[in-house]
């Protein structure tokens, strides 16, 4: 309440000194007053997002020439009908959306636990809350690099562990040259690496909650499992769907664990990304049209899971 | 390109230099997996560079895309320097009837064996057929403690030394067609022969993707053949000293000649330079002999073929200029990058045992085709 009040005292103070002053209508004075400041902004999103869009919409409809882009031919929608129809296109899609539909769940429970155990009163939480987000801040090339020689298939760390330690196979197993076992280091450095993240989010959801809350509960005899369930989880709510938004963008767009772990859809074509699938298509095969079309496809794909996804998060909380 | 060949390009650009006072280098140096894509952002924003050092394979589709200078009738002595390179890397620089670019340097890749596991088995030496190849291998193989042969994948570039000695082709000389080339007898005799070595346990089963790469796995005796290139001897310098490096022919076909795959990297001539004539006499010094000698002092083959046999030469490079004599290239095409996806899914196919090599190799050749057609 006592912004509502600040706001009318500090534009009195500031009456007199404004650029439209005595010469325009309050609205429109407020308006430019905003311009001025959204300006830098609104012009660095015109010049380096929204041109290169409206430049890639136009590429994507020729068999573009990046040379002389005068010699291009328009194809219309030739592009697009040829990557819907395009096999290698479909299981890319398969491949991402499998891909999230593991590591954002998988993220978002283990972050939580996680973020549960940091939000005790246990020692040394400080250190655990950085050892939690030092995955988070070490580079992605490194870190894939670090999985893809952990599952080497002759003689690595997994296939030692596997049948050294546990034995519970008898020959290596050669994860990355199988279409379905070389989702398993990517999906599992997807998951670990985003775990912190999560974590600190949900942590901070967490300590957003008033205690009294579980503390009145647990007066009432409320245990702890059922604390969690009515009180904790249901405001936690826009926390998670929050999380969940930012995650599943963040995986239908993963892309540099798998460029360097299947190099480009090894074996056979069939492990690629969509937008791995769109790298390829454009700086190894030169089909720019192609690309910028796969990427069109990409873009409206998650612009209509957003907007599912932030219908969700608009719903009000009710205890 | 290595620190010792960035070391000695200076010397190159600084002789340069003194000859053409005025004319300034600037050079810049790229990861090869970021090479080709900032190129092209580059030459879409009309800032490509003057010159540039491209692989041989790359140089059909720049200069389809109209990006390279038609060097046939713009460089002064241009003949005089065609006739001083090795034919085979010239070949690559050849689109449509023109050249664009000249062969700044080659290479092939030979056989790599290991002494010791040879001495340990009684082996007498490098096989010289590919029937020996074979036998040799499975001599040289134990479980998953050895193998006798690997490849680097399945890429074309790994299995071609064996594919190209045992005869077989990708598509016919006036690149029209793949049918009964890609798909011809040799062609599936030879990964009949890679297929047959995967199964018997006698070549690694890293080719598949995700194993122990075959440099490592070669010094430290877990393959006891292996086919790579000139660079090896440098590479082994830096990561196992005492490793003794073998070289040898690779071996030899069914017609009883030996066969590989050119490699290397030719320097072209962006066309929309404002540097014209600086890039042009650039592109002559890169191909002088001074200029070669310095390179090849540090592992880089010449293209000029005066220079075989020379003594000044490293000495290993004697295997690699004899194989080179009969080393073919790969087939020059803009769609070249999409044909190798074939052969390579289609060895993919084999070894996994979902199509036979006839039907592997049958179904590359429609793909094939398809992207001649284009």
């Amino acid at each position: 309440m006592t912004a509502r009040f600040a706001r009318p005292a500090s534009d009195q103070r500031r009456r007199g000194t404004g650029p439209f002053e005595g010469t325009t209508s309050k609205p429109f004075r407020r308006f430019w007053r905003a311009a001025i400041f959204l300006l830098p902004g609104f012009a660095v999103y015109l010049t380096f997002l929204f041109g290169p869009m409206i430049y890639s919409a136009r590429i994507s409809l020729f068999d573009w020439n990046i040379v002389d882009p005068t010699l291009s031919e328009p194809v219309g929608f030739d592009n697009y009908s040829r990557a819907l129809g395009d096999p290698i296109f479909r299981r890319a899609v398969v491949n991402t959306v499998a891909y999230t539909l593991v590591t954002v769940p998988g993220q978002i429970i283990l972050g939580m636990g996680v973020a549960l155990l940091l939000n005790q009163a246990i020692r040394g939480r400080a250190l655990f809350r950085v050892l939690y987000y030092l995955p988070v801040i070490t580079p992605w090339v490194i870190v894939t690099l670090l999985f893809e020689y952990m599952f080497v298939g002759q003689g690595g760390l997994v296939n030692w562990l596997l049948r050294d330690v546990l034995g519970v196979i008898q020959k290596n197993v050669l994860w990355l040259a199988d279409p379905i076992l070389t989702f398993v280091p990517i999906h599992l450095l997807g998951i670990w690496k985003g775990v912190g993240w999560t974590a600190i989010i949900a942590l901070a959801g967490l300590q957003a909650i008033p205690q009294e809350l579980s503390d009145a509960a647990s007066v009432d005899g409320a245990s702890p499992l059922s604390r969690f369930r009515y009180i904790t989880l249901p405001l936690l709510r826009p926390t998670l769907v929050f999380l969940m938004v930012v995650l599943v963008i963040g995986g239908l767009n993963a892309y540099i664990s798998n460029l360097l772990i299947t190099d480009g859809g090894n074996p056979l074509d069939l492990t690629h990304f969509v937008l791995t699938l769109m790298y390829e298509a454009t700086f190894t095969r030169l089909d720019f049209g192609y690309g910028a079309a796969i990427s069109y496809l990409l873009a409206v794909f998650v612009f209509m899971v957003s907007l599912v996804q932030i219908r969700l998060l608009r719903r009000r909380v009710e205890l | 390109m290595s620190d010792p060949e960035t070391a000695q390009l200076e010397q190159v650009v600084a002789a340069f230099e003194a000859a053409n006072p005025g004319v300034a280098v600037e050079t810049t140096r790229y990861a090869y997996d970021d090479f080709k894509a900032a190129l092209l952002t580059s030459i879409a924003g009309g800032e490509a560079p003057d010159t540039a050092r491209l692989d041989i394979i790359w140089v059909p589709e720049f200069a389809e895309m109209g990006a390279l200078l038609q060097l046939d009738g713009t460089l002064p002595g241009f003949d005089e320097i065609a006739a001083s390179v090795f034919p085979g890397p010239l070949a690559t620089n050849q689109w449509q009837g023109h050249y664009y670019g000249l062969p700044q340097n080659t290479n092939t890749q030979v056989l790599l064996w290991n002494r010791e596991l040879f001495d340990s088995a009684g082996v007498a030496g490098p096989p010289e057929t590919v029937e020996e190849l074979a036998d040799v291998a499975c001599q040289l193989s134990s479980g998953e403690q050895q193998y006798g042969y690997a490849l680097g994948g399945t890429y074309f570039w790994a299995p071609a030394p064996i594919f190209y000695s045992m005869g077989g082709q990708v598509v016919d000389e006036g690149v029209t067609t793949a049918s009964g080339f890609v798909n011809g007898e040799e062609s599936v005799a030879a990964m009949q022969l890679l297929s047959d070595l995967y199964d018997q346990g006698c070549l690694s089963p890293n080719l598949l993707g995700g194993g122990i790469g075959t440099s490592d796995g070669h010094a430290t005796g877990l393959y006891a053949m292996i086919t790579d290139g000139p660079w090896m001897i440098d590479i082994y310098k830096g990561t196992y000293p005492d490793f003794e490096v073998n070289f040898s022919l690779v071996p030899t076909g069914s017609d009883g000649s030996t066969s590989s795959v050119v490699g290397g990297e030719d320097l072209v001539v962006f066309a929309d330079t404002d540097q014209q004539e600086a890039a042009l006499l650039w592109a002559a010094h890169l191909l002088s002999e001074e200029s070669q000698r310095t390179m090849a002092e540090v592992g880089v083959i010449p293209t000029l073929s005066g220079l075989a046999g020379d003594p000044a030469l490293p000495a290993y490079f004697d295997v690699f200029m004899e194989q080179l004599e009969t080393a073919q290239a790969r087939v020059p095409h803009p769609r070249w990058s999409d044909m190798d996806n074939a052969v390579n899914n289609a060895l993919q196919r084999i070894l996994r045992d979902e199509q036979n090599p006839q039907e592997a190799l049958d179904q590359a050749a429609e793909e094939i085709n398809a992207l001649l057609a284009q």
